[in-house]
């Protein structure tokens, strides 16, 4: 073990006793090295021009737990400019935003929106190289069709961010990619500046399921762990290599090592899909017996049952409101999963409401108000304001994007939602949706509605899909 | 809130030891008969509801519950799942909606499980009773649904074999001779009219689609005995095609899904047809689903079609609740959402005494934490048949279990 990696343990060691995942975020950015990591397929993202715009009067949710009622709010130049009451920016562009609410920009941390892009045919199926049971060499963001017409969708339900993960066939299923919802006709004019790449993980029935039905490694779960071992002992290896000051003696490049190196670095956030308790009790055990950091565990039905354990490792958890019964995997869900992972060690777990679904992408602020009601009828007091940090600047954390989004304060990148009332309410719309400051949706304007190359002149008789 | 529920518990349960009648008071009744809601009070006697309205009249063996200011629905009723049929969908042993040997005539009735997790935790969120249907296979017709009542009885209560249910949609072949099919198998249930189901068998067509007995009588009954047949397409022009079906052969036609609908309206509305429609699938998942949009039900409601609800969330059929809410916000009108997930089932399928508050039902009936259309509102009271069911479920016991701080193994936490 080098020196660097035995550092890196002990600082996981102390982050997990420090209950904040923030210190972890630091330390990540610290240690990251100019080796083995390249900036190939960089964001070219520009944002939209954009007007400095003034929002009079609204209710505010920050993302952040906080509530401002009849507050006034100011972008300008793709930022935040002010929150506060009766704001003065003469000539500017005003709002009126009586009885309205504002919230930052959903963020769907788990979307294959791109990838498994609509119509779901064989031809657009992009999501697993199922062809091995490690594929860390894929990246998402290479099957990426910047023409779905599911992100437009997305949008209307107030969706500025997402991040885009390989499927979960695989135990290492490739690299996940962050996005602005701007469908651009590049996909780096999409890719969120500066975002990390994640590392997809799949634990448990999936990647059994896949390849021991082809009578190959993994068909059990302890196969699946023999898997990831043997492949983090390969990539320990390559990192101690690629660490060498003499370049001659680097091993030659591999895709595959570069991923689960920058894992090791800590350049690249590892996205979880594990659904039972035991197993991911089991891959926070493997991730120190390999010196790096879980970032989330994904579609984590059981992840109640660990809420502490979750909590203490500053790890958050992403899940559905409801969703169960699909596999066994899937079969203990409480509704209140979201809030116990939220509330544990006196509310300092963090916990996200993602979609993996276009549908629920659209409605992630529906889905936040089912798994709160869950959670105070279970005896929690979780309100509003805080439940919305679920979809916002929790999954922004996760993504390693919070310095840039996910919570209204000055400086941030101005991703809003203007909605028509109380967003935790099935009859609110989004109105208005906002990215770095320039309208990418309004519902009174059809001008300001994408329509995506795929959807021109295909809809009979209308050809607006987010009318 | 808390001590609410419980004084509302006791007094449910000793309502049941002692089967007397019941009055709920003071909610604001949503009949399920498309009238808007008003306060009225509600009473119920054995399985049955026997008042509706203000100042009925109760003797002293009245059990009487508050139920001020609440919302109150007939018990939902789904018009399309696998309740007591799946358990869990990516375990074929736990699976009983499809058939190797039956198309037409495959009924799970037999196989319905009233133990299955899936029926208190649906009926814990408002579902007291379903359509449970098998699942769409390669063939165009897939079955039968049955009816049941989710009382969790082990004398199944229901209705057998109510409903044909089968697709027309894309497919590895073309879709002419998926049309040509369902047109063989709707002449053959036609000739029972005149040939017994051995003639009937001995033809090339029934040998051709591999047809059994049960498929010719189950088809009659769609073709003679005007039996609902619940048919899912998307593409507007298959919505035609499914409408000259239905005049052809005089059918009691039911579409599902229909996301193309609104270029069709007109012939729609005029065919007199009711649907199905899961309103938050706005998705082109297929090229036949290419007009796809959340206006669906705002535009076939105008029209004054008969809409009730799916949802595509396996398991969970009360999201229909979450789907109905998300059509109302995009313009349908309240009434038609909360009759299309109680009223218009019982009516299109015949289910005769369910669907609504009114004397002479059976008293499904559920009394709501709040707007029964809010995705956050949850059941207070669950009655099915006059009988109040706790809200216990796999999932409200995994709950306690998880929010006990007690220090000691989970296992031991009950």
């Amino acid at each position: 073990m080098t020196y660097k990696l035995f550092l890196s343990f002990l600082l996981i060691t102390l982050v997990g006793c420090s209950e904040s995942f923030d210190i972890d975020v630091s330390f990540r950015s610290s240690d990251s090295t100019d080796q083995g990591i390249d900036n190939a397929f960089e964001s070219t993202y520009v944002p939209m021009n954009s007007q400095p715009i003034l929002f009079r009067s609204a209710n505010i949710y920050d993302g952040l737990g906080n509530e401002f009622l009849n507050y006034d709010l100011l972008l300008s130049d793709g930022s935040i400019k002010e929150i506060g009451k009766s704001i003065s920016a003469p000539g500017v562009m005003v709002v009126d935003a009586v009885n309205k609410w504002i919230t930052p920009g959903i963020i769907d941390i788990h979307s294959h929106m791109g990838v498994y892009s609509a119509p779901g045919v064989s031809t657009s199926s992009d999501g697993n190289e199922a062809t091995s049971p490690v594929t860390a060499e894929v990246w998402a963001e290479h099957s990426l069709w910047t023409q779905d017409p599911q992100f437009a969708l997305a949008l209307k339900g107030g969706v500025t961010t997402f991040h885009v993960l390989p499927g979960s066939a695989n135990l290492f299923g490739g690299r996940g990619a962050t996005f602005k919802n701007i469908s651009q006709n590049t996909i780096q004019a999409m890719k969120f500046p500066g975002a990390p790449h994640s590392l997809k993980m799949a634990c448990g029935e999936n990647p059994k399921r896949v390849y021991g039905s082809r009578r190959q490694s993994p068909a059990t779960r302890m196969g699946n762990m023999a898997g990831y071992r043997s492949a983090w002992i390969d990539a320990v290896e390559y990192a101690d290599g690629m660490s060498e000051t003499n370049e001659d003696r680097h091993p030659k490049r591999d895709l595959a090592l570069d991923t689960l190196m920058g894992v090791l670095n800590g350049e690249i956030l590892v996205q979880n899909h594990c659904y039972r308790a035991d197993e991911m009790a089991m891959m926070i055990e493997l991730s120190k017996e390999f010196d790096y950091k879980i970032t989330a565990f994904h579609h984590a039905v059981e992840a109640y049952k660990i809420a502490d354990l979750l909590a203490d490792e500053g790890i958050c958890a992403a899940l559905w409101a409801d969703w169960w019964g699909f596999k066994h995997e899937a079969y203990d869900m409480v509704q209140a999963n979201v809030a116990i992972v939220d509330q544990a060690r006196n509310g300092t777990g963090c916990a996200i409401v993602h979609s993996d679904d276009p549908v629920g992408i659209q409605h992630l602020n529906e889905e936040a108000a089912k798994a709160m009601a869950a959670g105070n009828r279970a005896g929690f007091n979780i309100s509003k304001a805080h439940a919305m940090r679920w979809i916002t600047s929790n999954p922004a954390k996760a993504a390693g994007i919070l310095d840039q989004t996910g919570s209204i304060e000055v400086g941030k990148d101005a991703d809003i939602v203007l909605w028509s009332g109380n967003p935790f309410s099935v009859y609110s719309r989004a109105e208005k949706v906002l990215i770095d400051g320039a309208l990418a949706f309004d519902i009174n304007d059809p001008k300001i509605q994408p329509i995506t190359d795929f959807d021109l002149g295909i809809i009979q008789p209308e050809e607006n899909r987010v009318q | 809130m808390k001590r609410f529920t419980i004084n509302i518990f006791l007094i449910l349960f000793a309502a049941n030891v002692l089967s007397e009648t019941i009055l709920l008071k003071g909610g604001l009744v949503h009949q399920g008969n498309g009238e808007v809601a008003k306060t009225k009070d509600i009473l119920i006697a054995d399985n049955r509801i026997v008042g509706v309205g203000k100042n009925l009249i109760i003797d002293g063996n009245t059990r009487v519950i508050e139920v001020n200011g609440l919302h109150v629905t007939p018990g939902l009723i789904s018009p399309m799942s696998n309740l007591g049929i799946v358990e869990i969908n990516s375990l074929d042993v736990t699976r009983d909606d499809e058939s190797n040997i039956l198309n037409a005539g495959f009924s799970i009735f037999n196989a319905f499980n009233p133990n299955s997790t899936g029926i208190p935790w649906n009926r814990s969120n408002g579902v007291t009773s379903a359509i449970s249907t098998p699942s769409p296979s390669s063939f165009p017709i897939f079955g039968l649904g049955s009816y049941f009542v989710l009382d969790g009885s082990l004398e199944v209560k229901g209705l057998k074999d109510i409903a044909m249910y089968g697709r027309l949609g894309p497919s590895d072949g073309s879709r002419a001779e998926t049309l040509a099919i369902l047109e063989s198998l709707l002449e053959a249930g036609s000739m029972l009219k005149n040939l017994t189901v051995d003639e009937i068998l001995e033809m090339t067509l029934a040998e051709k689609l591999e047809l059994q007995t049960e498929d010719i009588i189950a088809l009659g009954k769609v073709v003679n005995d005007y039996m609902p047949f619940v048919l899912e397409t998307n593409r507007a022009v298959d919505i035609l095609q499914a409408i000259s079906m239905k005049e052809k052969y005089s059918l009691n036609l039911v579409l599902a899904s229909v996301e193309e609908a609104p270029m069709v309206l007109d012939q729609l509305k005029n065919s007199n047809t009711p649907v199905i429609i899961d309103p938050m699938d706005n998705i082109p998942n297929s090229f036949d689903e290419l007009g796809s949009n959340l206006n669906l039900g705002k535009i076939l409601d105008e029209a004054g079609i008969p809409i009730m609800f799916s949802t595509q969330r396996s398991h969970n059929y009360h999201l229909m609740r979450q789907g109905s809410g998300n059509a109302v916000a995009y313009g349908m009108s309240y009434e038609t959402a909360i009759e299309g997930m109680t009223n218009t089932v019982a009516r299109t399928f015949q289910l005769n005494n369910r669907g609504s508050i009114e004397s002479g039902k059976f008293a499904d009936i559920i009394v709501w934490d709040g707007d029964p259309l809010e995705p956050s509102s949850f059941p207070k009271i669950v009655m099915i048949e006059g009988k109040l069911h706790d809200l216990a479920s796999r999932s409200s016991k995994l709950t306690e279990r998880y929010t006990n701080t007690e220090d000691k193994p989970s296992s031991y936490k009950h």
